[in-house]
């Protein structure tokens, strides 16, 4: 068998360009003045030069466009644009023209062309042209496979193809980092990075949450009534920056009364990054949903409602604290036990029963204590028993309070 | 399955002759009996092969060499008919993912598209026109380096994220894999990618240990929003081959990587082409009327010749010290050169007399401290010696004799044989007056190349010849001139590295022998700098071209520094260089506006190295710090930053700009700010993607003024975005046919010749009748990579 088949003369010729936003001009400015020896010559050639800008010829960026000049790099989430050209070289009619552009990546093949109708007939020195746009949704090796077929005026069958092959980029790197308050929010830290080598107007940024949270954005701040970033006046990304965004996720109402149902791995949402390049190049990404593993609270869960920042020495105070049944089925019948530190003094009676606990239901608790050492004392030593499993739950260091002498506070 | 049917549809090609299973012909037969689609579908594994093995390696670097073409992805057109080889391999990477059905009769395929490779690579290099092969040389190299290390580094990243991210990624993942399972030239297994997500998984940085976030941070992958789950089962990790962004002008780019082509096209003169030029014979040989040249001013000709008595290094060479002495002739001298230095001490008669107002105020330099120092004991000094280390004194000389040459005569010679070439007529430096009139009409015909020859000769005659660098000489107003006007003609070209080497000897421009008082008997009374500002200006932005925009803004900086300070005397009363003054006060005035416009400008020049630097934050600013400089070009530098934000993406802010200018412009009488208007909405409907309401404003911009060439140019560059090719062909024929004066410009040229190239194959006779209008009407500086002829 030959390996080159007999080479054959088409009749047709099939052109493909990639079509990137064309890139305005930038001259070279040269001047002088009135006085020098080319009195006003230089600055006349830059008056005549078309690619200056009228009346301000030292200015290096000109308003000319100029096509691409190669193919460039293709990120993903941009879109791929592509001018098929294809050109009758000969000097006959042909006839039942199809042309079709396919893009095979590792997973699928895409039809990209306009329309699949077969052109009737082209005449000679004529043109067939076509624009197809394609988001592009995958990283890694595209074949953009065009296909030309038509009946030469002797009645024959022809068909050629050609093959382009490029690679999509991946543009950015993202990463994410949790943190869970005390309360219910969880904020999210997501480190954005451009990894491609031209400078990214980031145009949206958001959280999209997943059902059970509400998100805010922490990225701009309120100064004078107007909403500014905090990213101050630098709004693109220079190639390899990093730019960091927070958002505060809050359970819904719902979700959050129910606590037992955030808890193991959540998902959390996702990420929505819409970028712009050069004169409006737009790339659109998603991230896949984050996830958190939540804080594991064991079977019973408790968190504190209320409590003062600061309490005077020797001074009955109160907090409110919340019991939650984070199982999945059980019932709880609690005890409460308090148990004095060194520091701290609580009072009221100790081994006190709760009564049942439904599973993902909570009761509210009020509690008095005093602390008999001044600074910032930790509250510790309460117990919960669950007398059904004669489990023992403990509770440590559950906040802090910051204890003051009344005399000193007088003084002062 | 797609694979399924991609071979069910292949059962009629396989009955055809086996001769060529990719190409057309083959098929034929079978196809006209049975009236089948002539289409048919089949999956080209991507990920499967390619890297497998040291051949498939291979495979891949020669598959891509006809792919990665430049601008054109397109072959060319000579290439079309041998295209046999690169589908030949295409079609190998088909039927190896096409897998089952029929093992026999593939591996033969296969054996044979691999034994077919080792010739086409070879053969395609060189039947792709020379831009392409610039380019893919580029991608060759990248991919080559690059599929060893991101195996190893990508394995345990994808088993991580694998796990944590990709439910549905896991299942699919076979899908891909078992076409190129079955096929007979099958890679190893240690080498099979792991047919899971690398997609998403993020190269580590070189210490390349998966990522275990130690700040505590994780990856995330991403994806295109409106992609369903088939993407998480993908090839690997493309290799990163950073190819220098297409769509990104000079500033906007990426300077690093940046093709050649990209560069062949605005850098078009490559430095080395000229710089080896050397006629050792060419500087004695001065044509006699020369030798009066270099002498206008009054007194100047004796300096024209080598008197020993005025240049400062003869003894000191004969001597091999290396301090120089300035001897002094013994003649007395008029009293008032003695104090001309001394700041306040001026004889208002001696001023008068040899100094003009006008002088005063272009030449005012403040020099530095050391300079300073020298020029006042030189005229303090005048009847004892000076002595002037060697390392402070300039003498240049010419670093090549001749760069004469005519592109665009050579690529009609080649393309156009000798006969047209002959027709070819530009001046050169032998057909004009060998004077300054000579000059300036070489420069105004724009025959640069030939000018810079004229300077030299000029030069020459002045003793600064070829080869005279690092020998003593003296300076004139009219020698510096001629130095800033073939260094600035030299940047013009883009012969950067030539005016580098020849600037090199000018050091700072702050050396004492570049200053009027240096010379008190051939300039008595007069102050102030030889170098004329421009010159300075060029000095510091040749930096920028050479890829030190750094040092460009510090150059720059320093000269902003001086034009503040003289500004600053100038607002206290005092003269430029902070002596008591006792000009008439339109006299101050004029010296502010021309002190002024000089911050303007360097100012400008800032902006302009800045936006190189892509920081354009700063320029931004630059730009409207200019703005109180040349207030009437106001609307066009909120235009520019306009511009700029368009470039880097931020489309809001340049409206921002752009609303601007249009309520700046509604003060403006006349058609430019019309014209500037509707510019700046064209671009902005470029940003939204929207080119057919550009070209309408495009064109509505020639409706008011036709032979707006940019106007011109920018429609028809919608045109093609729009897919209307002829159309946008006929409006840059037609404007370059119109004007060629002004439209033979190498920007809308390159566009109709890339517009040639996509049109037909036939690209070549029609570019070359672009050379023959550029040879009628263009002079020697014309850039004739805009033809991509070469």
């Amino acid at each position: 068998m030959e390996v080159n088949p007999a080479k054959q003369e088409h009749l047709l010729a099939l052109k493909v360009m990639r079509l990137t936003k064309p890139t305005l001009f930038t001259n070279i400015p040269v001047t002088c003045e009135e006085k020098d020896l080319p009195g006003d010559l230089f600055n006349q050639l830059m008056r005549d030069d078309p690619s200056t800008v009228n009346g301000a010829e030292i200015l290096m960026l000109g308003e000319m466009l100029t096509l691409p000049q190669n193919f460039g790099n293709i990120f993903l989430g941009e879109t791929f644009s592509s001018y098929i050209s294809v050109h009758n070289d000969s000097n006959q009619v042909v006839k039942d023209i199809l042309v079709k552009a396919d893009l095979q990546t590792s997973s699928q093949r895409l039809n990209l062309s306009a329309s699949n109708a077969a052109v009737a007939e082209l005449k000679p020195d004529c043109c067939i042209d076509d624009v197809i746009h394609h988001e592009v949704k995958e990283i890694g090796t595209h074949i953009l496979v065009c296909a030309v077929s038509y009946t030469t005026q002797g009645g024959e069958k022809m068909y050629f193809r050609k093959f382009f092959k490029f690679q999509v980029l991946k543009p950015l790197d993202v990463k994410t980092k949790f943190y869970n308050a005390e309360t219910d929010e969880v904020f999210l830290e997501a480190q954005i990075q451009n990894i491609t080598t031209s400078p990214m107007f980031m145009e949206k940024v958001s959280l999209e949450p997943s059902i059970m949270y509400n998100v805010a954005e922490l990225n701009s701040v309120n100064q004078a009534g107007e909403c500014v970033t905090t990213f101050g006046s630098r709004a693109y990304l220079q190639p390899m920056d990093t730019r960091q965004y927070l958002y505060c996720l809050k359970p819904k109402k719902e979700f959050a009364e129910k606590a037992g149902i955030i808890k193991g791995v959540t998902v959390i949402g996702k990420l929505d990054i819409v970028w712009k390049t050069n004169l409006g190049e737009r790339g659109r990404l998603q991230t896949s949903q984050l996830q958190r593993m939540a804080p594991g609270y064991g079977d019973v869960r408790l968190s504190l409602e209320a409590i003062p920042d600061t309490v005077n020495l020797e001074e009955p105070f109160h907090i409110t604290c919340k019991i939650t049944n984070c199982s999945s089925e059980r019932t709880m019948d609690l005890v409460l036990e308090m148990c004095n530190t060194s520091s701290i003094h609580w009072c009221g009676i100790s081994g006190r029963q709760l009564g049942k606990l439904h599973p993902s239901s909570s009761l509210c608790l009020a509690l008095t204590l005093l602390s008999s050492v001044q600074g910032l004392q930790s509250v510790s030593g309460l117990r919960l028993t669950d007398t059904f499993l004669k489990r023992t739950y403990e509770y440590d260091d559950i906040a802090q309070v910051c204890v003051v002498s009344l005399a000193i506070k007088v003084e002062s | 399955m797609e694979s399924a049917e991609g071979a069910k549809q292949h059962a009629p090609e396989r009955s055809g002759p086996a001769a060529g299973p990719a190409q057309s012909t083959a098929p034929r037969g079978p196809r006209e009996d049975q009236g089948r689609p002539l289409y048919h579908e089949e999956t080209i594994d991507l990920g499967g092969d390619g890297f497998g093995s040291e051949d498939s390696n291979n495979l891949v670097d020669k598959l891509d060499e006809p792919m990665m073409e430049s601008v054109l992805i397109s072959d060319s057109p000579n290439n079309s008919d041998d295209g046999a080889g690169d589908l030949g391999c295409l079609q190998d990477v088909v039927e190896t993912a096409e897998g089952g059905a029929d093992h026999r009769r593939e591996s033969v395929v296969d054996e044979e598209a691999l034994g077919a490779l080792s010739d086409d690579g070879e053969s395609d290099g060189e039947d792709t026109p020379k831009d392409v092969a610039d380019m893919t040389s580029d991608s060759r190299a990248s991919l080559k380096e690059d599929p060893e290390q991101e195996e190893v580094k990508d394995l345990p990243t994808c088993e991580h994220e694998g796990a944590e991210d990709l439910g549905p990624g896991d299942a699919r993942a076979p899908a891909a894999g078992p076409a190129s399972g079955l096929s007979p030239r099958q890679p190893s297994p240690k080498d099979e990618p792991v047919p899971m997500c690398t997609i998403f998984s993020q190269l580590p940085p070189a210490g390349s240990q998966p990522q275990v976030p130690r700040d505590g941070f994780e990856s995330q992958m991403v994806k295109s929003p409106s992609f369903s789950g088939a993407s998480e089962a993908a090839a690997r990790t493309p290799p990163q081959v950073v190819q220098p962004s297409p769509s990104l002008s000079k500033f906007f780019g990426d300077t690093t990587s940046t093709s050649s082509l990209a560069s062949d096209f605005f850098d078009s003169f490559t430095t080395s082409t000229f710089i080896s030029v050397s006629n050792p014979n060419a500087s004695p040989s001065i044509p006699e009327s020369l030798s009066s040249l270099a002498a206008t001013p009054v007194g100047e000709n004796s300096l024209g010749s080598a008197d020993p008595s005025y240049s400062p290094g003869t003894e000191r060479s004969e001597s091999g010290v290396s301090t120089a002495s300035l001897e002094i002739p013994q003649s007395p001298k008029p009293f008032s050169q003695i104090q001309a230095v001394f700041a306040g001490s001026e004889d208002p008669f001696a001023t008068a007399l040899s100094m003009s107002e006008m002088d005063r105020r272009n030449d005012a330099w403040l020099p530095g401290e050391a300079t300073r120092n020298v020029l006042i004991s030189v005229t303090t000094q005048q009847y004892s010696t000076v002595f002037v280390d060697k390392e402070g004194l300039t003498m240049p000389g010419l670093k090549f004799d001749n760069i004469q040459g005519d592109a665009v005569k050579d690529l009609m010679l080649r393309f156009l044989g000798e006969k047209a070439a002959a027709k070819r007529q530009v001046l050169n430096a032998n057909s004009v007056e060998q004077s300054f009139v000579g000059l300036k009409q070489l420069i105004s015909c724009k025959n640069w190349r030939a000018a810079v020859d004229l300077c030299g000769r000029l030069l020459t005659a002045h003793g600064q010849g070829y080869g005279k660098s690092g020998l003593p000489t003296s300076h004139t107003a009219d020698s510096l001139q001629l130095w800033f006007v073939r260094l600035a003609l030299l940047v013009k070209l883009g012969l950067f590295q030539n005016a580098e080497m020849e600037f090199e000897p000018f050091g700072n421009l702050d050396q004492p022998d570049l200053y009027y008082e240096y010379y008190p008997h051939v300039y008595p009374g007069r102050r102030g700098s030889m170098v004329p500002f421009s010159m300075r200006i060029l000095h510091a932005e040749l930096q920028q071209y050479l890829g030190n925009p750094q040092e460009s803004l510090d150059r720059l900086h320093r000269v902003k520094a001086v034009c503040s300070k003289i500004l600053t005397n100038l607002e206290q009363g005092l003269a430029e260089d902070g002596s008591i003054n006792c000009t008439a006060q339109e006299n101050r005035q004029a010296s502010v506006q021309l002190w002024r416009s000089r911050l303007g400008r360097v100012t400008c020049s800032m902006a302009n190295c800045l936006l190189l630097m892509k920081d354009y934050v700063l320029a931004v600013d630059a730009y409207r710090s200019v703005v109180q400089y040349f207030p009437e070009q106001e609307p066009q530098l909120l235009s520019c930053i306009g511009r700029i934000f368009l470039q880097i993406g931020d489309i809001k802010t340049a409206e921002k700009y752009f609303q601007d200018v249009e309520k700046v412009t509604q003060k403006l009488e006349g058609l430019q700010g019309k014209i500037m208007v509707l510019m700046n909405r064209a671009f902005l409907h470029l940003g939204q993607n929207n080119f057919a309401d550009a070209h309408r404003c495009f064109t509505e911009i020639l409706k008011i003024d036709p032979a707006n060439a940019v106007a011109n140019n920018n429609a028809a560059v919608c045109l093609l975005y729009l897919g209307r090719l002829k159309d946008s062909l006929r409006q840059l024929e037609a404007m370059t046919q119109q004007d060629p004066r002004h439209c033979l410009h190498e920007s809308a040229l390159f566009n109709l010749t890339t517009m040639y190239e996509l049109e037909s194959s036939r690209s070549l006779q029609k570019k070359q009748a672009l050379l023959e209008a550029v040879a009628s009407k263009e002079g020697d500086c014309f850039n004739t990579q805009c033809l991509k002829l070469a």
